[in-house]
């Protein structure tokens, strides 16, 4: 799209949209299921064999935000997208990945370590409440680094932040998902670069 | 007397009239300030990205890819790498968190072989940085209205924008900043509404966009 055509959208628009938006008033839960797509980290591989396990929380994770009368308003799956960015940045970052399905898994044996990500908190910035012109998707998460003999190595709290830019035509769920999705990439990156920072992780890596 | 058919053309033309009289127009300003030589190859290549650090603003990527389809037209058109293309095959060097904000950040990055490699082949010699947003404030009144018998809207509806850009260009080459240029642009639009609305715009960031790009291209090249 030209700029001098999205002026002139954008200023017909931004008088049109209220009243636009007064037509539509909806009601019910909606459902948004958080999809992107993460590049692979262009990043030095660490010489290690690391199992990854997702327990049911992470997999089905989903977070629903009420309305200011306390009425369910929107439920947000990102359980299928966190696996999906931990399958793109682990690869990248040790030698060898294995997905183990529980702590039990015999191929633990043979890996130097277990990473098990958990999600803490998630919270979600509407516009209609913020009265911003911007999603916002803040996330915590507790990474744990257990070795086959299910003792901890290192457990530290990350967190991860994500806005869309302005747009005012932006439907709700996609600017969900815009935020969620840089939210996502956000952690991605931090994650990928400053895991052998984590001064637990310095210390194990530095005894190996 | 007149017929329906006969006032509404009057009408019409009466908004025709209203309309070109409200032409709406912009300034923009360049400020460019040099702080060392520059030139390019015809096989080396620029990337352009837009500052997103700010939690209160960030720099919106349509005027990024605007002033980089304009730099590779024209004379001396400059060879440009797409910012997505260039900030997902560098991932997560260059995502808000981890982007060099100096010039001297970059050689903590060239440090890396991956970095460097990935560098090298997009050829990228110049790094420019965009930051800066649009700040927009509207007046007027516009009002519509739908009845059994048609509709429509009333009134004048006038949009200010002002648009200010820095680019900052970093070489590659002696990992050291080059310059930056300033883009300031100002304008009014109008949108007047006799039945139907007809838009005005002011094109602002359209030419704040063309004339830094060709800035931009003139500083690149050394002219």
């Amino acid at each position: 799209m030209k700029l001098s055509e999205i002026n002139g959208l954008t200023f017909f628009k931004g008088f049109m949209i209220h009243i636009v938006a007064g037509l539509f008033v909806s009601c019910g839960t909606s459902n948004v299921v958080i999809q992107g797509s993460f590049p692979t980290p262009a990043i030095n591989p660490i010489p290690l064999s690391v199992a990854v396990y997702y327990d049911d929380n992470l997999r089905n994770f989903s977070y629903m935000e009420y309305s200011e009368t306390g009425r369910e308003e929107i439920n947000i799956e990102s359980g299928s997208s966190h696996v999906q960015l931990f399958d793109a940045v682990l690869p990248a970052m040790f030698e060898r990945v294995i997905t183990v399905n529980s702590m039990e898994d015999p191929e633990i044996e043979g890996v130097d370590a277990v990473f098990a990500p958990a999600i803490e908190e998630f919270q979600l910035a509407l516009p209609a409440k913020t009265k911003l012109e911007v999603y916002e998707v803040w996330i915590q998460y507790n990474m744990r680094l257990i070795d086959s003999e299910g003792d901890s190595l290192a457990d530290w709290v990350m967190t991860s932040y994500g806005k869309t830019p302005r747009e005012t035509f932006l439907s709700v769920e996609d600017g969900i998902n815009g935020a969620a999705v840089v939210a996502l990439r956000d952690l991605a990156s931090s994650f990928a670069l400053n895991f052998a920072r984590i001064p637990e992780v310095r210390d194990w890596l530095g005894s190996l | 007397m007149k017929t329906v058919e006969e006032k509404s053309k009057a009408i019409q033309k009466a908004a025709l009239v209203f309309a070109i009289g409200l032409s709406s127009c912009a300034t923009t300003t360049i400020d460019e300030f040099r702080q060392g030589q520059t030139g390019i190859e015809a096989d080396e290549t620029i990337v352009i990205l837009g500052r997103r650090e700010g939690s209160s603003f960030e720099t919106d990527s349509d005027f990024v890819e605007c002033v980089g389809e304009r730099m590779g037209q024209g004379d001396n058109s400059i060879s440009v790498v797409p910012e997505r293309e260039f900030i997902d095959a560098m991932f997560p060097w260059f995502e808000p968190r981890n982007a060099p904000l100096r010039a001297s950040d970059l050689e903590r990055f060239m440090i890396e072989d991956i970095v460097a490699r990935k560098m090298d082949e997009f050829r990228i010699r110049y790094m420019v940085w965009l930051e800066g947003e649009t700040e927009t404030d509207r007046s007027g009144s516009l009002s519509c209205a739908v009845g059994p018998g048609g509709g429509g809207c009333f009134g004048l509806a006038i949009q200010e924008d002002d648009t200010n850009f820095d680019a900052t260009i970093w070489d590659l080459e002696s990992l050291r900043n080059v310059g930056q240029i300033n883009a300031a642009a100002t304008g009014t639009s109008y949108m007047p509404a006799f039945v139907i609305p007809v838009p005005l715009p002011a094109r602002v960031e359209a030419n704040a966009c063309n004339r830094l790009a060709v800035q931009l291209k003139d500083f690149v090249n050394g002219s």
